[in-house]
């Protein structure tokens, strides 16, 4: 019993940090339009 | 002109060999505390009698009539050997992206004026092209406002192992008009890189190129860089490496973000590049050395490249040889740092 309760401990333990990892941080939004295009040319006349 | 390459691992090869097919290179001098990695890389370059290899001594002496000495070592190092140099009469480029080797570097500015000699620093992957990167997009700006640096991906063991020590450590932003402290690891920024690359999460690390970027842009408000890392990069950085870095890492990724005002707005340009950090870091040193000799890095003394190239030229260049910038264009291309 006092095995089964550590283990649900740990793995609730791991959720937690898992789940503060995923969440921490502002992330951000990708690109919905537009692309990237080689500079070439008339871009890299000085 | 005769350049010596200190180091022979990722960026000092490809270096070596970038410069061993300049023409204007007459000598090309490859040194290494392992004679014999030395020697595999001069084997490996197909004018052998332009390029040869030397040993070097312990005590980081240089070999007497070099006219550029382009420091591929492993980070920590480079401010010593710079000082030999330069007491050997011969300019400096290093590659290191390392914040004490950058300020060491830079501390060096009067002693290398003094001297006549160059010494450019940070000339590498990032900083190095993202510097250029970014004095080319703030060339179509009338003033301006922010830089943001990212950059994903890591060359030979050496930029591996300062990848990982570098999200220990403490990052350096400017932010109006001071110098701001942040933990490395901190402030995910999801950036977006040129393919194959794709987009990535960005974090705070102890990055150098703040204090490359803000003296070449005079009123900046906000500089930022992020490296590309995951979660486990994070989560393992203030632990030893749990594994051996790999000999070269995969394809990488730069990309530097300015945002300013022209024609009465305010707008914001995006220019990345996608290569081999070791290819493109040895591409970029070759060529800051080779324009030390033509006299194409500004006057003596020590700095970034942001405030020494002509961009447009030096982009050129790098893209003849292989390296080639591009740009985000798109109404989604700007983010807000934080």
């Amino acid at each position: 019993m006092r095995s089964l309760r550590r283990a649900f401990l740990a793995l609730g333990v791991t959720g937690l940090i898992a789940a503060v990892l995923k969440l921490r941080g502002t992330g951000g939004v990708p690109p919905q339009t537009g692309g990237w295009r080689e500079l070439s040319g008339p871009d890299l006349r000085s | 002109m005769r350049v010596g390459v200190v180091g022979a691992g990722a960026v000092g090869s490809r270096a070596a060999r970038q410069l061993a097919s300049t023409p204007a290179i007459a000598e090309v001098v490859v040194l290494d505390v392992d004679l014999s990695r030395a020697r595999a890389v001069v084997a490996s370059i197909s004018q052998p009698s332009r390029v040869h290899e030397a040993p070097l001594q312990a005590d980081a002496d240089l070999p007497a009539g070099l006219d550029v000495v382009v420091l591929a070592l492993p980070p920590g190092g480079h401010r010593a050997v710079a000082e030999r140099a330069l007491e050997r009469g011969a300019s400096v480029v290093s590659s290191s992206d390392q914040v004490a080797d950058v300020r060491g570097l830079l501390d060096l500015h009067a002693e290398a004026r003094e001297r006549g000699l160059v010494v450019a620093v940070g000339a590498g992957f990032a900083p190095g092209l993202t510097c250029v990167l970014a004095n080319h997009a703030a060339g179509t700006f009338d003033t301006v406002d922010e830089v943001h640096v990212a950059k994903v991906g890591t060359g030979g063991p050496s930029c591996a192992r300062q990848h990982h020590d570098a999200l220990a450590g403490e990052a350096i932003d400017w932010r109006d008009g001071a110098w701001m402290r942040r933990r490395g690891g901190s402030g995910r920024e999801l950036c977006w890189f040129p393919d194959p690359v794709g987009s990535a999460d960005c974090y705070r690390a102890a990055l150098p190129d703040a204090l490359l970027l803000v003296p070449a842009f005079p009123g900046v408000g906000r500089v930022t860089a992020r490296v590309g890392a995951n979660r486990r990069d994070r989560f393992t950085a203030r632990l030893p490496m749990l594994r051996r870095p790999h000999p070269e890492g995969g394809v990488g990724a730069v990309r530097v973000e300015v945002r300013g005002r022209r024609g009465g707005g305010r707008d914001v340009s995006v220019l990345g590049a996608m290569d081999r950090p070791g290819v493109a870091a040895g591409a970029v040193a070759a060529l800051a050395a080779a324009w030390i000799g033509e006299g194409q890095l500004g006057e003596p003394g020590a700095g970034g490249l942001a405030a020494r190239v002509a961009a447009a030229p030096f982009l050129s260049e790098l893209a003849r040889r292989g390296v080639k910038a591009a740009s985000f264009v798109g109404a989604d291309a700007a983010r807000q740092p934080t």
